[in-house]
């Protein structure tokens, strides 16, 4: 073959696999951003432009499914009774920050313990913590639900709380864990020389050093119980319901509010897609609980 | 009697808030395990009553818990397959050099924090049965449809199948992202002056490197698949006709449609030792690759 022949191949053998590149970035591309848009336009529609054969994509974009969920406020009437979304998206704050302050005062010792100390079973207590992580919840559900009827925790937030710490504290404890472990042992031998004691150790030197894990590991367990909707869609009331589970009250026997439903599931996701810009880059060790850096 | 140094107490004492917590999660654990050995009838207390393993063979009789281990098995081995060899070819592309890189990445992190649930409710719009559903629109064009995405039986399990994948992809996609840059250049060196190329380099240096990345991703995913719940929850709700029905779905529905707590713990604990079957398994395959490739 000539050196012009061989030249032409591979141009254009670079054309096509240029070409398969481009199709395959703009798969990938619909494939994701397609449903964040479908529920943008479904939210922005009238109920009429809403079941319309085919999808109307050109349409009169209203407020009306956001200012029925937020003020209750549909056709220019107000609904009597107020309604519930705000108090979910309040909800859902007040149990993911209680959860999150509780799991990290526990977990930060616990890590440090984990991290630091050698005692018996130690290795055989942090894997029962990790094997939370992959324990069915309804395992956990049916007795907190008869549990806490009786105990008056039901559709309150201590008892969420208590419940949320089987998803975050686990979590708190792995990641923290890792982040400690990091800290090299003669920073710590130092201070120790120094004289300072093991709490002077922990507060003066490991936490201040690993103060960036910390702030991550606080912004992810916070994620995990927004998502959480096992546990609250049992153990919860209408009080005491976070956005997870309002979302799913659009869906009732005689009709689904497609409309609103599509504005409470935006809004409902918007502190995930903003803090998630916050720590991009360890979202990855922390589904895996530290496991992956 | 020896004194213990003070020192020598510091862990116990560190561990104490978050053991009292753990004790919190221990003992409803066990009294669930209770009472999967009891009848017990929330509306009817007084037949509350000891069955031993009454509930468990009681199981065995029943034809919609067979197909719910199935079910549930069976999608867990599927949905790992797929996701895991999608997310393989994922990684790939996004490993190799194209303009945009960390654009598709910063956008493939985007259904990974979503509420499952919540990702449910927006694929459940696009489902929608007629051609009001933007899929049915789309397939319109190409000559196939209506199809009834979530309303029958088989459309139904590959649309749970879709969503979960829609969520879940991006997971694999980046821990196999993270593997492929971090792996060493030097096998890659002796390959290329020994003129392998292509498909013999990614078989027998890129895959075998690989190897502890693939098993944690396996392991997340067929963990999760298992127990899959919420995405079923918001769409399905195990129907039509028990076709998504699996056991989690199942010990819900028991417990907290028909009140039988005993019935609905004894599907969880079930669900829980294939769980852990398979965690058992999978975790000796990963530390065994993660020894070798010193990960």
């Amino acid at each position: 073959m000539s050196g012009r022949a061989a030249f032409e191949e591979r141009s254009a053998w670079r054309w096509v696999r240029g070409g398969g590149l481009v199709v395959a970035a703009l798969v990938l591309v619909v494939w994701t951003i397609l449903p964040f848009f479908w529920i943008l336009i479904t939210s922005l529609k009238e109920p009429r432009d809403m079941l319309s054969v085919p999808p109307t994509f050109v349409f009169r974009p209203t407020t009306e499914n956001y200012e029925a969920i937020f003020i209750g406020r549909q056709r220019g009437l107000y609904a009597s009774a107020r309604p519930d979304f705000p108090r979910f998206f309040v909800n859902s704050v007040i149990i993911s920050s209680g959860a999150v302050v509780l799991s990290v005062v526990a977990g930060v010792l616990a890590a440090y313990a984990l991290a630091r100390y050698t005692f018996p079973l130690k290795e055989q207590l942090a894997f029962l913590f990790l094997s939370f992580r992959f324990a069915p919840f309804i395992t956990f559900l049916i007795p907190l639900y008869i549990l806490y009827q009786r105990l008056g925790l039901y559709n309150t937030y201590l008892g969420l709380i208590l419940a949320y710490q089987l998803i975050t504290l686990p979590f708190t404890i792995w990641m923290l864990r890792s982040f400690f472990m990091e800290i090299p042992l003669e920073v710590e031998e130092a201070a120790k020389i120094d004289g300072c004691s093991w709490w002077g150790v922990l507060t003066r030197v490991i936490l201040p050093l690993s103060l960036p894990g910390v702030a991550v590991t606080v912004i992810l367990g916070f994620m995990f119980s927004w998502n959480a909707f096992n546990y609250p869609l049992m153990l919860a009331g209408r009080q005491t319901f976070p956005v997870t589970v309002g979302a799913i009250q659009f869906i009732s026997y005689e009709q689904v509010l497609w409309g609103q439903m599509a504005a409470a599931s935006l809004v409902a996701v918007v502190p995930q897609l903003l803090l998630s810009l916050l720590v991009q880059k360890y979202i990855v060790r922390g589904l895996t609980m530290g496991a992956v850096r | 009697m020896a004194r213990r140094r003070p020192e020598q107490l510091v862990p116990y004492v560190l561990l104490l808030p978050a053991f009292l917590l753990l004790i919190g999660m221990l003992y409803p654990f066990c009294l669930g395990l209770y009472y999967s050995l009891t009848s017990y009838y929330l509306q009817y207390p007084h037949l509350f009553r000891v069955v031993w393993l009454g509930n468990y063979l009681a199981l065995l009789t029943e034809p919609v818990f067979v197909y719910s281990v199935e079910f549930t098995v069976g999608y867990a081995l599927v949905a790992v397959v797929i996701q895991v060899g999608l997310g393989l070819a994922v990684a790939l592309f996004l490993h190799a050099r194209i303009p945009g890189r960390s654009v598709l990445r910063a956008m493939m992190l985007m259904p990974l924090m979503m509420p499952p649930v919540i990702t449910a409710l927006m694929w459940k719009i696009m489902m929608a049965s007629t051609n009001a559903g933007i899929l049915n629109y789309g397939l319109s064009f190409v000559g196939i449809g209506p199809i009834n995405w979530l309303g029958a039986v088989n459309s139904a399990m590959v649309s749970i199948l879709i969503i979960d994948t829609w969520g879940n992809l991006p997971f694999v996609a980046l821990i196999l992202l993270g593997g492929l840059q971090s792996l060493p250049g030097e096998p890659y060196e002796a390959a290329r002056v020994d003129g392998a190329a292509g498909w013999d380099v990614f078989r027998y240096i890129t895959l075998p490197l690989l190897k502890p990345f693939i098993i944690l991703a396996v392991t997340f995913r067929a963990m999760d698949a298992l127990r899959i719940f919420d995405v079923i929850y918001a769409t399905t709700l195990g129907g039509p006709a028990d076709a998504t029905m699996n056991l989690h779905m199942r010990a819900f529905f028991y417990a907290f449609q028909w009140y039988q707590m005993g019935t609905g713990m004894a599907y969880a604990v079930v669900l829980l030792a294939l769980v852990f079957a398979a965690s058992y398994v999978l975790m000796g395959y990963w530390r065994r690759a993660a020894e070798r490739t010193a990960l």
